[in-house]
């Protein structure tokens, strides 16, 4: 009789665990690697996966990849190796090469690229329209730096400036959208670019921002990472402006920072997983989050957005939507 | 001898010992189990073919620039600049490979003797100023590794940048690569380099009258000059010929792993070989397995990170610990019994 119940009792268990681990099966669960985690854009895609997490109960795991390029294939060999994940979130260019010998390696993987478009057609791209961001971070720079002296801390109001980090495709195509937007909006202001050469520099990219405001720009657009940071200390030392990007820059130098261009990583890593976890799976092919689906979009700083001319803001919106029937059309730099 | 031998390897292991056993308590205070997160490490570490290859790829840089450092040791010499050999090394050994093509074989050949070279350049300064002036070589090789990783970014940004992607120079081509071992791994034949090169300098330091006197440079110096070895000049010779190795680490990781030269691809290295180095008490053969020890650490990590929620960053403390426990070993054993090698790297 004991011995019954007891095989009973073992009986009991292992249909419980077999159910448990049905019901683990269900579960989406999502990884994410990146070397950029704790800082600006990485963060908010960190916010997306906890959101993802807290709604929608996924199993999640995030890996830093340090910077060490041997470890990055044994990281995602490790990763994919288990076949445990539904999807592995990857940011980083550097991670690139890596990615891709393991993506062939394990060609049933689904790995989302965040933030850019690789010669694989087996992956999974999440995109960004940073053009569209950054023509209406153009065209209201433009505008601003047109009104001249008669709005505040604003010089001649001829030329507008814009630090790039590398000279890489992504940042190219920023650059090209806020040249467009303040032609657009501004065709007297000139743009004024200049590219750091690196992502962690922040005293470079305080003295180049330092340059272009010497030479007349009111305005320096930073596109640049922790580079850029310096370029938000810069525009405080000298009392003028900059516009903030991809998380909102407010906070780095309260009323000398005009706006920020925000790439919402969290919006895209969220509404991925969403689809995933209500069952619409998502396959290989690009996913671009523009303007329409709030991927993008310019946030002016609250302690500015009153000082802002209505005629300004009666322009943005005009552009916005302009840029959303497709009116206005923004080439992308290649 | 043997004594003694055996006295130096029971206290490095009682120093890993305290040093894992304080490890463990850290990863009781955050929350994970010391059992499970050793397990792991060793799974990841020596869990499958694939796994042991891996930690054996970790192992080569550590190993090589392990012998470096050894190199210095003996001759009393402190060279912390391999980190800024290697990055030399690896670039100089990347342009041959891109740049000029060559017959497969030679190709690589001549790759890593650039990189031997660019090594022994890149410490020729530090050395010359410690050899003519006296200056203290642990400052001046130190300083010296910063200005090479910029100066290889400067290389890789703006003068060899391939068009388009992130900072890293063109592919080399396949003639210059250094072959992988197996099919399943990126282990590659700088792993055998690595022996041949701790094994070499052992019998080198064992069995010939130059081995013999750059020991005793670097135990007796006096000693050595009364018995008429200059000195100067044979610090400036270890020196050259430890930057060389550090130079020919590079090498192998650009020709072996990497197939171009990333800006920033390989921080570390160098000191991680100057510890497990220590840790070896200047032994090139000992180096071998403290180089493993080191690399099987790296690798099981990587794993660590992803099948518990353990940072890998608890490896970087558990090394920490080890150097820790290691110089505290020095210091507690008594002056008398402290066999000639140790006092070498008190400066």
């Amino acid at each position: 009789m004991k011995r019954a119940l007891k095989s009973l009792f073992l009986a009991g268990t292992m249909l419980a665990v077999s159910f448990g681990s049905a019901a683990a099966q269900a579960k989406v669960s999502v990884a994410a690697i990146s070397g950029y985690f704790a800082q600006g854009f990485g963060v908010s895609i960190v916010n997306g996966l906890n959101k993802a997490k807290t709604d929608f109960g996924i199993d999640l795991k995030l890996v830093d990849t340090g910077n060490r390029a041997l470890d990055y294939q044994q990281q995602f060999e490790n990763l994919a190796k288990g076949k445990q994940y539904d999807l592995i979130f990857v940011m980083g260019w550097e991670l690139v090469d890596s990615l891709q010998k393991v993506s062939a390696e394990y060609p049933d993987q689904r790995f989302v690229f965040i933030d850019g478009v690789l010669d694989n057609p087996k992956m999974i791209y999440a995109n960004f329209a940073e053009e569209q961001g950054s023509f209406v971070a153009g065209a209201l720079a433009g505008m601003i730096e047109a009104k001249g002296t008669a709005f505040d801390k604003i010089g001649d109001g001829k030329a507008i400036g814009f630090v790039g980090g590398r000279d890489i495709p992504v940042i190219r195509n920023f650059l090209g959208g806020y040249e467009q937007g303040a032609k657009y909006a501004a065709p007297d202001v000139k743009v004024n670019s200049v590219f750091a050469g690196t992502f962690d520099d922040p005293a470079k990219g305080s003295e180049l921002a330092q340059a272009l405001y010497g030479q007349g720009s009111d305005i320096v657009y930073n596109v640049a990472g922790p580079t850029g940071e310096g370029v938000m200390q810069a525009s405080a030392a000298v009392d003028k402006y900059s516009i903030g990007v991809d998380i909102d820059m407010c906070g780095s130098a309260p009323g000398n920072v005009l706006a920020s261009m925000l790439k919402r990583g969290d919006i895209a890593v969220y509404t991925l997983i969403k689809d995933e976890v209500e069952g619409r799976k998502i396959t290989a092919g690009t996913r671009t989050f523009d303007l329409a689906s709030g991927g993008v979009e310019v946030k002016v700083c609250d302690d500015i957005a009153p000082k802002i001319p209505a005629d300004v803001t009666a322009k943005l919106d005009e552009i916005k939507k302009g840029i959303l029937d497709g009116k206005i059309v923004i080439a992308k730099a290649k | 001898m043997m004594k003694d031998q055996l006295r130096a390897v029971s206290g490095q292991i009682i120093a890993i010992g305290v040093a894992l056993l304080m490890g463990a308590i850290i990863i009781l205070m955050v929350g994970e189990s010391p059992v499970r997160v050793f397990m792991t490490l060793l799974r990841g570490a020596f869990g499958d073919q694939e796994k042991i290859a891996g930690t054996l790829l970790q192992t080569t840089p550590i190993l090589i620039c392990g012998v470096a450092a050894c190199i210095g040791l003996r001759g009393g010499m402190f060279n912390v600049g391999i980190e800024g050999q290697l990055f030399l090394g690896g670039f100089a050994a990347a342009w041959v490979g891109f740049a000029m093509p060559l017959p497969a074989g030679i190709h690589t050949l001549a790759a890593l003797a650039l990189a031997v070279v660019a090594g022994a350049a890149w410490v020729a300064i530090p050395a010359y100023f410690r050899a003519r002036y006296n200056t203290n070589e642990v400052v001046s090789t130190i300083l010296s590794n910063y200005v090479a990783v910029l100066l290889t970014s400067y290389f890789t940004i703006f003068l060899f940048k391939r068009p388009g992607g992130w900072s890293e120079t063109p592919p080399i081509l396949p003639t210059s690569y250094l072959p992988e071992i197996f099919t399943f791994s990126r282990l590659n034949w700088g792993l055998v380099i690595g022996l041949m090169l701790a094994v070499g300098a052992a019998l080198v330091f064992r069995y010939t009258k130059w081995g013999y006197s750059v020991t005793m440079v670097g135990s007796a110096p006096k000693f050595a000059e009364y018995g008429g070895v200059n000195v100067k000049r044979q610090g400036f010779m270890v020196l050259l010929l430890s930057g060389a190795v550090g130079g020919l680490a590079g090498g192998v990781e650009t020709l072996g792993v990497h197939h171009r030269f990333m800006e920033g691809f390989a921080p570390g290295f160098g000191f991680d070989g100057l510890i497990a180095a220590l840790l070896a008490n200047g032994s090139p053969v000992a180096t071998i397995f403290t180089a493993l020890f080191f690399g099987a650490l790296r690798n099981g990590s990587l794993l660590l990170e992803v099948d518990t929620s353990a940072s890998r960053e608890i490896i970087t403390v558990i090394q920490a610990l080890i150097i820790l426990s290691v110089s505290a070993q020095v210091l507690v054993r008594k002056r008398g019994d402290s066999r000639a090698g140790e006092r070498r790297w008190k400066f």
